[in-house]
């Protein structure tokens, strides 16, 4: 039974890339949210297994959309994809409920097996 | 409490007192800071608190809801500071003093066995000065660094059942990830879901700042999880190189390192450690005691032997008494205990009493590692935050008065402790307004303690121990800090029964310097063996200064007695069997005088014989020989022999 994961990013680029590493690997990408206000109305529609989470994004942040999708569920996987240098951000998204963090450019295994450990099935 | 906790409450109680004596003394700290304008007020308030967190956590482990009660609105309070620097105020700290007096009598109500109520009236007031001094903020959760799983209000996210216990968690991150100290964040954040953090290194502050010092944490958590749910929890975070879990002073599980990681024996305390009660280092002490005793004794039995069996019985003591003497020798070093744990007092107590009588004082403590016998240390608290509250109640001057004095409106009070041999010597000096040697002597000629020509016959540096007669004060005020007059003979009192002397300089206008010296230790001491008709007394080496073989009748006489010429001064001798009303001395001719420190200044006193000098493990009097004046102590000689110990200021003036 593949997991169901939850793409959060603004950019296009980043969500097919990110899909990509997804696909075929055990995961099925079932939605996509190009902020944070349309990660949380999927998150809600769509009850993922997994959410990667861009951090910096219009009308709301990764961070603000980790606190209300946790607050919603508390047992949410949610994973920041953060750049370089947004050390206090990834932090202040691991307070807000955040499970882990990829740091880019990530490679796909690395993200995979982050992913992994974070469901429990490393 | 149930017996599962009750296990832990010595524990508790003693590590309580650690986090309440940091906490206490990072408050006049950070009062200090704030004073100084210095602005390094940051890491003192975020030590503060992880002190009332700590405490928190603690007392909510072991269901001591009122004492976690408490330091949970310290903690609020504290927490309201470090957001606006504005709030750092007098008022703030003597509330948080007040909570940190308040949460100690509560522990030691908690090591009674009882459950204390954190006193409303207190828990109003740290609410009310809380709120005074928050910053309007929407972010709810306001403490990041150690909250537990949402939701923000809970005070401690997981329930702490009768299981609960420390781990204590080591953890390397991998060389590969680019953000260490990330990573360790959110270690810290998975197992803060776990328990209640108790502490982390680095701190969650550091992490935060990105320092993660060889990419290593360690952190110990209070949590009633089994272990393996703690390890779970690790599993699921990447780029750990390797984790290492312990129950704090239980089993050690097996390593789970893929990787080469060398675990710290002991993670945050360094040496290993053991607490002992007092009362068992006492009866150690004791026991060596009297296996002294015993091993002198058995010495001067063997002198009774025929001389065949002499080097057997000789080689078998010597050899006991140096087993003996390497105890005794390890058992005070266990007794050996640093000065601070007396000194540490002194800042909190000096800020105590300059608030009250409007002054401003630093104190400034040098030397407090050194070790002194613990039996010592107990009776110098006292003495030494008397000495202290007296140099700020009346030494220093009020801040106009400095300012218009010349001197910085902020008095100074240094306590510096150094060693010299086998004494240590302990200096509070004050740069206050002096002790006037005039004004002691006119109040003791006032009280009727002296008469007015021997007042005037005192050299000033004699007259400054006037001060420690009873009830001599030049205070202008009664303070109801001090001044009544009756702490400094009680201090001097003390010193003298350690075996220590205590000096007065002074410089009026400049400052007042009081100089203790103590021996290091107490129970054994060098005394000096003198006979005096039938008996054999003796006295403490380190009151004695000198001796001399004297033919008294060649003496000059001044005042009616006899006096010796030593050094520069004129030392009067009295005959100790006439001290003592002991029948009169039948020899005559050549004495031998012993130069010993009387009451105000050297005496000499005329024995039959020196014995010598000797290592004496000294006894205190029991009622009545110790309603005798002039009988200090009590030792027994090889020969079984019991030997009083004199006190000769005591006994001259009886």
């Amino acid at each position: 039974m593949p997991k169901k994961v939850l793409i959060v990013d603004d950019a296009i680029f980043m969500r097919n890339m990110i899909k990509d590493i997804f696909s075929g690997s055990g995961f099925e990408v079932v939605g996509e949210a190009a902020n944070g206000l349309e990660a949380v109305e999927k998150y809600k529609e769509l009850r993922p297994d997994l959410t990667t989470m861009d951090i910096v994004m219009p009308f709301k942040s990764g961070i603000e959309a980790t606190r209300e999708i946790i607050k919603h569920d508390a047992k949410a996987v949610i994973v920041m994809c953060s750049a370089l240098g947004q050390e206090s951000l990834v932090m202040e998204a691991i307070e807000a409920g955040a499970s882990d963090f990829i740091v880019k450019p990530f490679k796909s295994e690395d993200v995979l097996s982050v992913v992994r450990k974070v469901l429990g099935d490393a | 409490m149930s017996f599962d906790l009750a296990k832990y409450l010595s524990l508790f109680v003693a590590e309580a007192a650690e986090h309440l004596a940091a906490f206490s003394k990072g408050l006049v700290e950070l009062e200090k800071a704030v004073r100084a304008g210095s602005g390094e007020t940051q890491p003192i308030v975020d030590g503060l608190f992880r002190r009332a967190h700590s405490l928190k956590g603690m007392a909510a482990s072991m269901q001591l809801e009122g004492i976690s009660a408490l330091a949970h609105k310290a903690e609020d309070l504290v927490d309201a500071l470090r957001k606006g620097a504005s709030g750092l105020d007098a008022e703030a700290v003597d509330v948080l003093l007040a909570a940190g007096d308040a949460l100690h009598d509560m522990v030691a109500a908690a090591s009674r066995g009882e459950h204390p109520d954190a006193p409303p009236v207190l828990l109003a007031r740290l609410d009310e000065t809380s709120r005074g001094r928050k910053d309007v903020r929407p972010d709810p959760s306001s403490d990041p660094a150690v909250a537990p799983a949402p939701p923000p209000h809970a005070v401690e996210a997981p329930s702490l059942g009768l299981a609960a216990r420390r781990i204590q968690v080591e953890v390397e991150v991998a060389g590969s990830c680019p953000v260490p100290a990330v990573r360790g964040f959110l270690v810290v954040k998975k197992l803060s879901a776990l328990g209640a953090l108790v502490r982390s290194t680095p701190s969650v502050e550091d992490l935060k700042a990105g320092r993660i010092p060889g990419k290593r944490l360690e952190l110990a958590i209070d949590t009633a999880e089994t272990l393996q749910a703690v390890e779970r929890a690790l599993a699921q975070i990447s780029d750990i190189a390797s984790v290492s879990l312990r129950v704090a002073g239980g089993e050690q599980p097996p390593e789970k390192a893929p990787a080469a990681a060398a675990p710290a024996a002991g993670a945050t305390d360094a040496p290993r450690t053991v607490r002992v009660r007092t009362e068992i280092l006492d009866y150690f002490l004791d026991a060596v005691g009297e296996l002294l005793l015993a091993t002198a004794r058995l010495r001067e039995v063997g002198k009774t032997l025929p001389a065949s069996h002499r080097p057997h019985l000789d080689e078998g003591v010597d050899r006991l008494h140096g087993i003996v003497k390497d105890l005794h020798d390890k058992v005070m070093t266990v007794r050996m205990t640093p000065l601070s744990v007396v000194t540490e007092r002194l800042p909190r107590a000096a800020r105590d009493v300059a608030r009250k009588v409007g002054k401003q004082v630093d104190v400034a403590i040098e030397g407090a590692e050194i070790e002194i016998d613990r039996a010592i240390l107990e009776e110098l608290g006292d003495p030494l935050v008397h000495i202290l509250r007296n140099a700020v109640d009346h030494g220093i001057e009020t801040p106009q008065a400095r300012l218009l004095a010349g001197k910085p409106s902020t008095g100074r009070v240094s306590v510096r402790a150094r060693r010299d041999r086998d004494r240590v010597i302990l200096e509070i000096a004050d740069d206050g307004k002096g002790m006037d040697p005039a004004r002691l002597r006119a109040a003791a000629v006032a009280r009727g303690v002296l008469r007015p020509d021997a007042a005037a016959a005192l050299g000033d540096r004699e007259a400054l121990q006037l001060a420690c007669l009873p009830g001599v004060s030049t205070a202008e005020s009664v303070t109801d800090v001090s001044g009544r007059g009756v702490g400094l003979d009680v201090v001097k009192k003390t010193v003298d029964t350690l075996g220590g002397t205590l000096e007065i300089d002074s410089v009026p206008g400049a400052g007042t310097r009081f100089t203790f010296r103590l021996p290091l230790t107490v129970a054994v001491q060098q005394v000096l063996l003198v006979r005096v008709g039938e008996e054999v007394l003796g006295l403490p080496i380190a009151k004695v200064h000198g001796a001399a073989q004297v033919e008294l009748s060649r003496l000059d006489r001044s005042r009616g007695a006899p006096v010796l010429p030593v050094g520069a001064e004129l030392v009067p001798v009295h005959d100790l069997s006439r001290l003592l009303g002991f029948p009169e001395p039948t020899s005559r001719g050549e004495r031998a005088v012993v130069v010993a420190e009387g009451a105000d200044g050297w005496i000499g006193l005329a024995v039959d014989a020196l014995l010598g000098q000797q290592e004496a493990v000294l006894k205190p009097l029991g009622p009545p020989l110790e309603g005798l004046p002039g009988l200090s102590a009590v030792t027994v000689l090889g020969n079984g022999r019991p030997v009083f110990i004199l006190d000769v200021p005591r006994l001259l003036a009886a």
